[in-house]
């Protein structure tokens, strides 16, 4: 098979990948081998309980503050926690490299010389940040269903499945929104920074949303309210969360090209 | 028939700053168009606009009769590109990186990549981050010859090229259009474009002072004469000497342009007290001075 931006694209990010993996494989080990002494554990359930609301929100996991229970833990260690940070990283990583790194350190300009469109280079770049994150997530998935039997946390392999595709498709809206704001701008560090910024503040608004009226109403813009509000690791897969949370991915993939298609390139 | 490259009244700003202004030029098949200017003059501007990596504030860019923004794809499949900054993947090893910029091109291997790289003498198996800049720069040629082009569009090729390098170079250049093809060939040495070039353009703070065919430059080259004297001689000193123009004076130095012969302005030197001497053929510099002499002796 011939190269196309798409593979060679993939082809460079072998190597970070792999590093993705080998974290991602020592966290899940590490909450795999930390979870059968907190297994029933009622008095750190009573200790969460009696925290403040502003906290609980940040660490429960769709209302689900059980740490005792393996939804409860996986939904607050993995998926509210630690599981968006790695996989926001890794996609704003990629995303923003895509046409802003190539940018910056001048390989662009030489493949833009050669008879590509440029729609369809960024569509490429994109086509190989889905690939990355959906491989990251088919790994993270893989683990969990082991270590979930393993430690007896009792989550069905259907309600991970179910809770690493929210996960993915938020990496996704983030990830093409880092490389959306790299292609319309050239740089790669105010694409990291804004989406990375933008993250945060969609993840603080749906944590706090509890504590006041205005800003429960608010939440609906958030993606992380899509991703968790229904807690998918206890009750499967909420088609119209995943629906919302594709759709903006879809609309920020759309709007990617529009201004890199117009706009002159710039050299190092 | 239609031309290679054909600009009328071509303009690019980048916001406030300028670019070029109303550029219009025709590059005939199979000529060697040297596109010469000093730096900040708007070389790389123009050949980015051809490339439609830029885009034009006004004014009309064809390339083989197709429009630069409406026909990109087409006009990129037909041409090969040179930067004048090459900047090429680092970890990747110049086999990888040709093959990639072929099949990008829709060739298979290295199309003529393989062949080309020989003739280099270029070794394809190391990371390019190991290259010197001699060696990149070959890199950079390969992949703009390997699928043989119809016109090759060089930002300063010649730069960081060592003299055997450069000959090969300088022949591939004759066999490319000795096939009829066109190369469009950017630089700021005079005596480069006048070596390599059929025809020039001369083009300066972004706009074109001059197109003329090399020949025709060839005849007005002159050979650039600075002497220092003891004390400044006269003003009228060398002025009725034949071949002879005085470009400059800061004090007791004074900067000639000679051409032709040399004995009538070593028999008029030898009456005054020169300190040193110091002669060379006249570069693109020397030149501007010479057309800003001749354009305010026309205007007087
Ligand atoms: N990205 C840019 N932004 C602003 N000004 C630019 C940019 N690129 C080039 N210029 C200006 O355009 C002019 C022409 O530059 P360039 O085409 O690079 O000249 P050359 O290649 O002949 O050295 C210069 O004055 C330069 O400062
Ligand atoms: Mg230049």
């Amino acid at each position: 098979m011939r190269a196309s931006v798409l593979t060679r694209t993939l082809r460079d990010k072998w190597r970070s990948f792999r590093w993705w993996c080998i974290g991602i494989l020592a966290f899940v080990a590490l909450y795999g081998a930390v979870f059968p002494s907190l297994h029933g554990n009622k008095s750190l359930d009573n200790l969460i309980k009696s925290y403040p609301e502003a906290l609980k929100g940040f660490i429960g996991f769709g209302g689900n503050l059980d740490i005792g229970s393996g939804a409860g833990y996986l939904g607050t260690e993995v998926f509210s926690f630690w599981g968006p940070i790695v996989f926001l990283a890794a996609a704003i990583a990629v995303g923003a490299d895509a046409i802003a790194g190539e940018e910056e350190r001048g390989t662009l300009d030489l493949l833009l010389s050669l008879p590509v469109w440029r729609v369809r280079c960024l569509l490429e770049k994109l086509a190989a940040l889905v690939c990355e994150v959906v491989a990251l997530g088919i790994v993270l998935w893989v683990l969990l269903v082991i270590v979930s039997a393993a430690a007896g946390m009792g989550v069905s392999a259907a309600n991970l499945a179910a809770t690493t595709i929210a996960l993915i498709l938020l990496a996704l809206m983030f990830g093409s929104l880092a490389l959306a704001i790299g292609a319309a701008t050239g740089r790669r560090a105010l694409a990291i920074g804004l989406s990375a910024t933008l993250a945060v503040a969609a993840d603080v608004l749906n944590a706090l949303a509890p504590l006041a009226s205005w800003l429960n109403s608010a939440k609906f813009v958030s993606p992380f309210y899509y991703y968790s509000h229904d807690d998918p690791l206890q009750h499967g897969l909420d088609g119209s969360d995943l629906l919302v949370l594709l759709a903006l991915v879809l609309v920020v993939a759309c709007l990617a090209p529009i201004v890199f298609a117009r706009r002159d390139l710039s050299t190092p | 028939m239609t031309a290679m490259i054909w600009a009328e009244g071509l303009t690019k700003f980048y916001g406030e700053s300028r670019g070029v202004t109303e550029l219009s030029f025709e590059v005939e098949a199979g000529e060697v168009f040297g596109f010469l200017g000093p730096n900040g003059a708007g070389k790389t501007t123009t050949i980015r606009l051809m490339l439609d990596l830029i885009r034009p504030s006004s004014g009309k860019l064809e390339l083989f009769g197709l429009d630069v923004r409406k026909q990109s794809v087409a006009v990129r499949s037909r041409a090969g590109y040179l930067p004048g900054d090459l900047h090429l993947y680092e970890r990747l090893t110049p086999r990888e990186y040709l093959r990639y910029v072929a099949a990008l091109r829709g060739l298979d291997g290295l199309g003529e990549g393989e062949a080309l790289a020989e003739r280099f003498e270029l070794e394809l198996e190391r990371p390019i981050r190991a290259l010197s800049k001699g060696n990149r720069q070959k890199v950079g040629l390969v992949q703009a010859f390997l699928h043989q082009p119809d016109l090759l569009l060089l930002d300063e090729p010649t730069s960081g090229l060592d003299p055997l390098v450069q000959k090969t170079f300088n022949e591939l250049l004759r066999e490319v259009v000795a096939e009829g093809r066109t190369v469009f060939l950017s630089s700021h040495i005079l005596s480069e474009v006048q070596r390599l070039a059929d025809r020039v353009a001369i083009i300066r703070e972004g706009s074109l002072e001059l197109v003329e065919a090399v020949d025709v430059l060839r005849a007005r080259a002159f050979v650039r004469v600075e002497a220092t004297f003891s004390t400044p001689p006269p003003q009228e000193a060398f002025a009725n000497l034949p071949g002879v123009r005085e470009l400059e004076r800061r004090g007791p130095v004074v900067v000639l342009a000679l051409e032709g012969a040399a004995d009538p302005l070593i028999k008029t030197l030898a009456r005054y007290e020169v300190l040193a001497l110091d002669s060379h053929e006249a570069d693109l510099e020397d030149f501007f001075l010479t057309l800003y002499r001749e354009g305010s002796a026309s205007a007087s």
